[in-house]
């Protein structure tokens, strides 16, 4: 029989929470359909679910060595990394889709940035403080480097959107600000992985991604639960004065 | 064996990388939590911030076209050029310039709230609404990236006055279409006295 100590019982809370939250969060996006709108995001959802199986089935196999473990720790957040950027590319996909001139000019600007934060992710992998050693460069080094590229995606898209008064959809913005909150998270904690690497500072290094995957999660859940928020305004504009501002603005930018 | 001058080079050495380590961790940290900050910022100003047609419309409406236009007209720049020393010049110049580029910024404030009003438009469950609401935004899109672009020229010339002088005939037809721009939007009739009206 395990025993348990508060520590350890925390640790365990921490790490298979989010994981059921998850399975929750699977029948949510079925029963509303929405894995149609996010394909990658419902793939996400269910890779982790199926990655969190197999690293606790290995966890509490006596048999497995904790190298062995590391090695199917870092294959399977590897796959999540990958993603993780699909789900990146999902959501701006979504969020430029009523807009023809934005899908061409935003969507440019945006795998410029892309270009630029994968150079910055690459020097900060290779130049980066902390143990090179195989497993690190497999693992913790990647992450930070794909956390940092992820992290300036998702903020670009949320400035940029905010900056031309681009709406978000309630379920693509709790995606995306989850997805962000997550990564940021994940830069700062496997950066001071690399400083604080003695025994005693791991689990509290640990409880602190569970603990914001936990969070995460709930932000996914609450904002795909929200109904949608419809403006007060909408039947309050009448038709001609929204038709004059088009004929008015599309005098302005035809010019 | 190592003399003891080496071993405390070595050791130097070794506290400049830990220095140098430390400091690049504590950056990355730093980074990290800078990127949340401003994403929890965005998720509160996004659920407190509703469309506000009434700002929008205001807005557009306070933009004084013909201020805009003075402060980019190239006569009154090459006048200002022909008759002031110099210094002088430059110093006027980037305040014009300065002027010009709160007034663009504004105007690309006005644009991004006019997108606002024209997605809200768009979910109406009024088809032709929806459809001048798809148009509208499309246009304030637009709009708004012309007006960064402006802010960028006018930017450059604030910084670097000389240089622009180079450049000046192409950058200036850029300010005549965007004061165009400006001029049209300001002729824009006021109509009815207020876009949102109460529902009592």
């Amino acid at each position: 029989m395990l025993t348990l100590n508060w520590p350890r019982l925390l640790s365990l809370f921490l790490w298979i929470s989010p994981h059921v939250l998850l399975g929750v969060l699977a029948v949510i996006l079925c029963s509303r359909r929405s894995y149609r709108e996010f394909p990658c995001f419902f793939a996400y959802v269910l890779y982790e679910i199926a990655g969190f199986i197999l690293l606790f089935a290995l966890y509490s196999a006596s048999s497995v060595t904790a190298e062995q473990y590391a090695y199917a720790y870092y294959f399977t957040l590897l796959f999540s990394i990958a993603l993780r950027f699909g789900v990146i590319e999902e959501v701006s996909r979504g969020l430029f889709r009523e807009s023809v001139f934005l899908k061409v000019a935003a969507r440019r600007s945006l795998r410029c940035v892309a270009g630029l934060l994968l150079v910055m992710g690459v020097l900060l992998a290779v130049y980066a403080p902390g143990n090179n050693s195989i497993k690190l460069v497999a693992g913790s080094v990647v992450n930070r480097g794909a956390a940092m590229v992820q992290c300036g995606l998702l903020l670009s898209l949320l400035l940029f959107s905010r900056f031309v008064g681009l709406s978000w959809r309630r379920p693509a913005f709790g995606i995306a600000l989850g997805l962000g909150v997550l990564s940021s998270v994940d830069l700062a904690i496997f950066a001071l992985r690399t400083e604080f690497s003695s025994a005693a500072w791991i689990p509290y290094l640990n409880w602190a991604i569970t603990g914001t995957y936990f969070v995460c999660v709930s932000i996914w859940i609450a904002y795909l639960l929200a109904p949608e928020l419809e403006p007060a305004s909408l039947t309050v504009v009448s038709r001609d004065e929204v038709e004059n501002w088009n004929t008015e603005l599309q005098h302005v930018v035809r010019q | 064996m190592i003399s003891p001058a080496m071993l405390g080079h070595t050791m130097m050495i070794g506290h400049t990388m830990i220095g140098h380590t430390m400091l690049a961790t504590w950056t990355l940290v730093a980074v990290a939590f800078f990127a949340l900050a401003i994403l929890v910022y965005v998720a509160l100003r996004s659920r407190t911030r509703p469309v506000d047609l009434e700002k929008a419309v205001q807005a557009f409406r306070s933009l004084d076209i013909e201020a805009f236009r003075n402060l980019v007209d190239s006569n009154e720049e090459a006048f200002l050029r022909n008759n002031l020393p110099p210094r002088k010049f430059h110093e006027i110049k980037r305040q014009r310039a300065w002027a010009a580029l709160i007034y663009a910024w504004e105007a690309g404030e006005a644009a991004a709230a006019l997108a606002r009003v024209g997605q809200a438009a768009q979910r109406s469950s009024d088809p032709q609404i929806a459809a001048s609401g798809v148009q509208l935004s499309e246009n304030a899109f637009r709009l708004r990236l012309q007006t960064i672009k402006a802010c960028l020229h006018l930017l450059t010339e604030i910084l670097l006055p000389d240089l622009q002088s180079r450049s000046l005939p192409p950058l200036v037809d850029q300010y005549e279409r965007a004061a165009d721009t400006l001029f049209r939007l300001g002729r824009f009739p006021s109509g009815v006295p207020g876009l949102v009206r109460t529902k009592s």
